[in-house]
């Protein structure tokens, strides 16, 4: 209805109905012409697979989206609001001044028969990150991520020049009914792909090597305490699946846990453990 | 088939096998192609399908117009709750609220779309309104709201896990997401001035003393008491869906916190309404009706239409399920949480009743006969449509999208405790 149309008259009545329903009208368009404008400019400036790993980080279970510091003990509870890019933590920046990580003097740490080695750093999506001396950074999945895909049905690996995202994919695995996107604890551009045979599958060139980029990565004394609770999210995991709990205290879990669970919903285990909404 | 049935459930959720869903929605579908076919009668060869006529110009389909639009106002208030005063509790049931508003009101157009007639000329609602109508305003921001609904439903729909993995419905979800809260505040003036503008229209009805009522300026008590009830019974609506979802699917979806939440805020509101309502009861009885020539009782002495009703409106579904919902002790108990919700969500239901079918059916004048109406199988067919359309589109989003957020969560917290008692029984 507008002014030059049957009924319309110019009091007061009319324009106050009209303007408020033209009003709503503009408002709600408004906003949708705002989503898709800052969605293209989203999509144009690369920006696809940090909202991916937003949304994703929202849809988790709180007791997925735990803070570090509940791990080694300096909270008992607190969940991430960051999604777990610790970089910009006001509060992660306090506690590491004032408790800085105990020094670990063995080269690796055994938890629940896997081994960490200790000379790099670790993704909470069960990668790991190893400075070369090239300046290049390995990528790998770290022993409890590898026994969770165990011999994957497919790999998918980016190619060389391809460039990658921290807390983006890094590559895709498939094993059984479970699709996994394996998470990428740097920003980096792709050099050359790796294999499970060579105990890494990215090398990658990183954007920078300041200490400020592998922050938000777990390491030392961290890596125990969080294995003992991956392992916890696993057996409950598993126990939501309707898989039998095997791995009480002092448990070994099998090279292959995905073959060893066969009636397990695999998909919804791996997006547990894998931080996959 | 299954295999692409399974992908496009959520991750980590438990819904039926594929051949469970689809015996479950086959007869819904065959309601509503039956509906189909009585709708498409009564748009083919007219309102001489129906039993209505020009003395009942409203029958059923108005009823359940007002009665759907009554409890779909769950959507806009439980979004005002959350988005406006930050009620997080209820982030666990919006989704499934935005999914029972669009049910409710995209049921309530296509109904209207029908009654009204000639589809083909629904822009002229827009292009040549009646502005002295309250109905103008009606039919104005229930298109504007349901195009809101669908806007909010846009997100529920783009999280589905395939195709979530296309990045631009993946960022336009994500950035639409953000601005959720404007659409909220839309939704919520626009579900404050069309629940309203529906009480109005049959306050304004002078010709009609049962439903007349005086008011403030231009706008009859039954402006308000439509808001006030339509707020205070869209919590309970969604506390009865989301525990009725929860029995027929066999999961934990939402917290007991959240039911005993929506009751409060329920019960609250109801509670308010039921005082409200009385005192307009009252004033109509001692002076609004006498000054237009009926005493009040006149009305009830039309069988069945007796004083029971009135009885049955404010103090067994209104005052009742109030007390209960707002009683820390019995609110502590689902059964009596559910039982209340039912008793509001019928109370205002037989709100909507009185306020059409008994309006229309009393006679006001002397030569004027009590009239009986009851509605024709096409009536009923189309009726029933949109129950089944409800049902349909209900199951379907509960099926492929992430109605409750906290589902899988709390899947994992029965398994924690399940692991508990295992190692309790086991002693160790």
């Amino acid at each position: 209805m507008l002014p030059w149309n049957y009924g319309f008259d110019w009091n007061a009545g009319h324009i106050i109905f009209l303007g408020a329903f033209y009003a709503v009208l503009t408002v709600v368009a408004t906003t949708v012409a705002w989503a898709a404008i800052h969605s293209s400019s989203a999509l144009r400036s690369g920006q696809a697979e940090a909202i991916r790993w937003h949304s994703d980080f929202e849809s988790l279970p709180g007791s997925d989206r735990v803070c570090r510091h509940v791990l080694t003990g300096e909270f008992l509870d607190r969940k991430c609001q960051r999604a777990f890019c610790c970089g910009g933590c006001e509060t992660h920046a306090r506690l590491i001044e004032r408790h800085p990580l105990p020094r670990v003097e063995e080269p690796e740490e055994e938890v629940c028969g896997m081994t960490f080695p200790l000379d790099r750093f670790y993704h909470r999506g069960h990668t790991w990150a190893r400075l070369d001396r090239d300046g290049t950074v390995l990528v790998g999945l770290d022993e409890l991520g590898t026994r969770l895909l165990g011999r994957p049905d497919l790999l998918r690996l980016p190619k060389p020049g391809r460039r990658v995202h921290s807390n983006g994919a890094a590559f895709r695995v498939r094993r059984r009914n479970a699709k996994v996107r394996v998470m990428c604890p740097v920003d980096g551009k792709v050099v050359e792909t790796g294999s499970a045979e060579r105990g890494w599958y990215l090398r990658i060139k990183p954007d920078s090597k300041n200490v400020q980029a592998f922050q938000h990565l777990l390491r030392g004394a961290e890596i125990k305490p969080w294995i003992q609770r991956e392992m916890e999210r696993l057996q409950l995991a598993l126990t939501a699946e309707g898989a039998a709990p095997a791995l009480a205290d002092g448990g070994v879990p099998v090279s292959d846990i995905a073959a060893a669970y066969p009636d397990a919903d695999w998909d919804a285990v791996c997006g547990d453990m894998f931080l996959e909404g | 088939m299954a295999s692409v049935d399974k992908e496009l459930i959520p991750r980590g959720l438990r819904r039926s096998s594929t051949g469970r869903f689809l015996l479950w929605i086959l007869p819904w579908v065959a309601l509503l192609v039956f509906g189909l076919y009585s709708a498409g009668l009564c748009l083919v060869k007219g309102l001489n399908q129906t039993n209505m006529d020009n003395r009942f110009a409203f029958g059923l389909w108005i009823f359940l117009d007002l009665t759907v639009i009554a409890l779909g106002a769950g959507a806009f208030f439980t979004g005002f709750l959350l988005y406006i005063l930050k009620i997080e509790e209820l982030r666990s049931v919006i989704n499934s609220a935005v999914v029972i508003g669009l049910v409710c009101y995209s049921g309530a157009v296509a109904v209207l779309a029908v009654d009204v007639g000639q589809p083909l000329r629904s822009w002229f609602t827009f292009w040549y309104p009646n502005v002295h109508s309250m109905l103008t305003e009606v039919t104005f921001c229930i298109s504007c709201y349901l195009t809101v609904l669908l806007i909010e439903y846009l997100p529920i729909v783009l999280r589905n896990r395939k195709l979530h993995e296309v990045p631009s419905f993946l960022v336009f979800e994500y950035e639409l997401h953000k601005v959720t809260y404007v659409l909220a505040g839309v939704g919520t003036f626009l579900s404050f001035f069309h629940q309203g503008s529906l009480g109005g229209l049959y306050g304004v009805l002078r010709g009609r003393p049962f439903a007349f009522r005086e008011g403030l300026a231009v706008w009859p008590s039954t402006f308000f008491l439509f808001i006030l009830s339509a707020a205070a019974v869209g919590p309970s609506f969604i506390l009865l869906t989301t525990w009725l979802v929860e029995k027929l699917s066999r999961k934990r979806l939402v917290r007991p916190d959240v039911f005993r939440r929506l009751a409060r805020i329920s019960g609250l509101l109801l509670a308010v309404y039921v005082l409200a309502k009385a005192v307009d009861t009252l004033v109509w009885i001692n002076r609004t009706s006498p000054e237009t020539g009926f005493q009040a009782w006149q009305y009830y002495s039309w069988k069945p239409f007796g004083t029971w009703i009135l009885f049955a409106e404010i103090v067994l579904f209104g005052l009742l399920p109030a007390l209960v919902m707002l009683t820390p002790r019995l609110r502590a108990h689902t059964g009596w949480l559910v039982t209340a919700a039912a008793m509001a969500c019928c109370g205002v239901a037989l709100n909507r009743f009185v306020m059409t079918v008994q309006t229309l059916a009393l006679p006001t004048l002397s030569f004027d006969p009590f009239l009986s109406y009851y509605p024709s199988w096409q009536e009923v067919g189309t009726f029933l449509a949109v129950v089944a359309y409800g049902v349909l589109v209900y199951s379907f989003s509960f099926r492929y999208f992430n109605l409750f957020p906290e589902e899988r969560e709390l899947r994992l917290e029965a398994a924690a405790q399940e692991e508990e008692e295992l190692a309790l029984a086991g002693g160790y």
